[in-house]
């Protein structure tokens, strides 16, 4: 991988990964599926989970799961807005880049 | 390293952010390990490379959050993400690389007033040096001279009636040879140097005593004024 996975990009990501589970998924699970999609530290994912939790984009609940307290990540209506602006975003970024690719049409 | 030493060492690592995000944190990565399962825990530990690497990102994140809000109802803020996000030249994978840079923006702020701290004694030196460095140099010549002059006075007074001593001694002598060939002479030069003697002798003495009693309180009192500008420095 050459690309740069910028902090909106990851967030971006990261919230989509976790709206994929209505009833939330929890952090291993997490840095799983987002580390089939894209290259990235295991240790980079807590911070940017955390900063999503802050944002209100994501909230957190605790559930009992194999005898022990596990937490559960859930994508909140700011989170599903801000996941919505940055599929728009990055949908009008990548047909940019691929006319540019594919012969020089402006978008 | 195992589970137990990579968490403790975690935890020790966040001992300076607050307590409720060391809690989180230690959660996340508790729920990591057991959510790996025990035969991926080398695994993990590899993958997160060490509680230190774990820790700085940790942080740098809870430095960043303050100084700007990530999201707005804007969204993405277009203009400060486009630098951030500009690939390195180099083709190597370095992950995500907004962290360094907010690190590195936090801990400017206690090191420029460092910096302006050794400049204000810096200049002060640069302007004081003319006058202050010879007037040191002037203080620390005068005191070791009067402490030099102090010295040699007691050790002059002991010279002195070592010297009486000595001369009663050969005056002594002196009359015993003159005393045969002139009588008068020869008696007044032995009675006086039997009397230089004796009060070169009791002199020498009560010197050497008096230095014994007066120069330890001398070096004392030398001591004492050297070490009251450091005294009054440490109370101020």
């Amino acid at each position: 991988m050459v690309f740069n996975t910028g902090a909106a990009l990851l967030d971006a990501i990261v919230l989509a990964v976790v709206s994929r589970d209505k009833e939330g998924t929890y952090g291993y699970k997490i840095t799983q599926d987002v580390r089939k999609a894209i290259e990235v530290s295991e240790s980079t994912l807590y911070p940017v989970l955390r900063r999503l939790q802050k944002d209100d984009c994501l909230e957190v609940y605790d559930r009992q799961f194999d005898g022990r307290n596990r937490r559960y990540y859930k994508v909140t209506e700011k989170g599903t807005a801000q996941l919505e602006l940055y599929e728009t975003e990055w949908r009008s970024y990548s047909s940019r880049i691929n006319g540019l690719f594919e012969g020089g049409e402006s978008a | 390293m195992n589970r137990i030493e990579f968490m403790t060492e975690l935890a020790a690592l966040l001992q300076d952010v607050p307590e409720e995000e060391r809690r989180d944190a230690m959660q996340f990565y508790n729920d990591y390990f057991d959510d790996a399962g025990e035969d991926k825990e080398g695994e993990v530990i590899s993958e997160l490379e060490s509680p230190r690497k774990v820790a700085e990102k940790i942080k740098a994140d809870i430095l960043g959050q303050q100084p700007e809000k990530e999201y707005t109802e804007a969204g993405c803020q277009e203009n400060s993400r486009t630098e951030k996000d500009m690939p390195v030249k180099d083709y190597s994978y370095q992950g995500y690389q907004y962290e360094s840079d907010v690190h590195n923006d936090e801990e400017k702020k206690p090191w420029s007033s460092n910096i302006l701290k050794v400049l204000l004694i810096i200049g002060i030196i640069l302007v004081g040096a003319p006058v202050i460095i010879p007037c040191a140099v002037a203080i620390v010549l005068v005191a070791a001279a009067c402490i030099a002059a102090l010295f040699m006075f007691f050790f002059a007074i002991v010279i002195g009636f070592g010297a009486a001593a000595i001369v009663g001694v050969v005056l002594v002598c002196a009359g015993l040879i003159a005393i045969i060939p002139e009588l008068a002479v020869g008696l007044a030069l032995i009675g006086t140097g039997l009397i230089l003697g004796v009060v070169g002798t009791i002199g020498t003495v009560a010197g050497v005593k008096l230095c014994i009693v007066v120069l330890p309180g001398i070096c004392r009192g030398i001591v004492w004024i050297f070490r009251w500008p450091f005294q009054r420095k440490a109370v101020a």
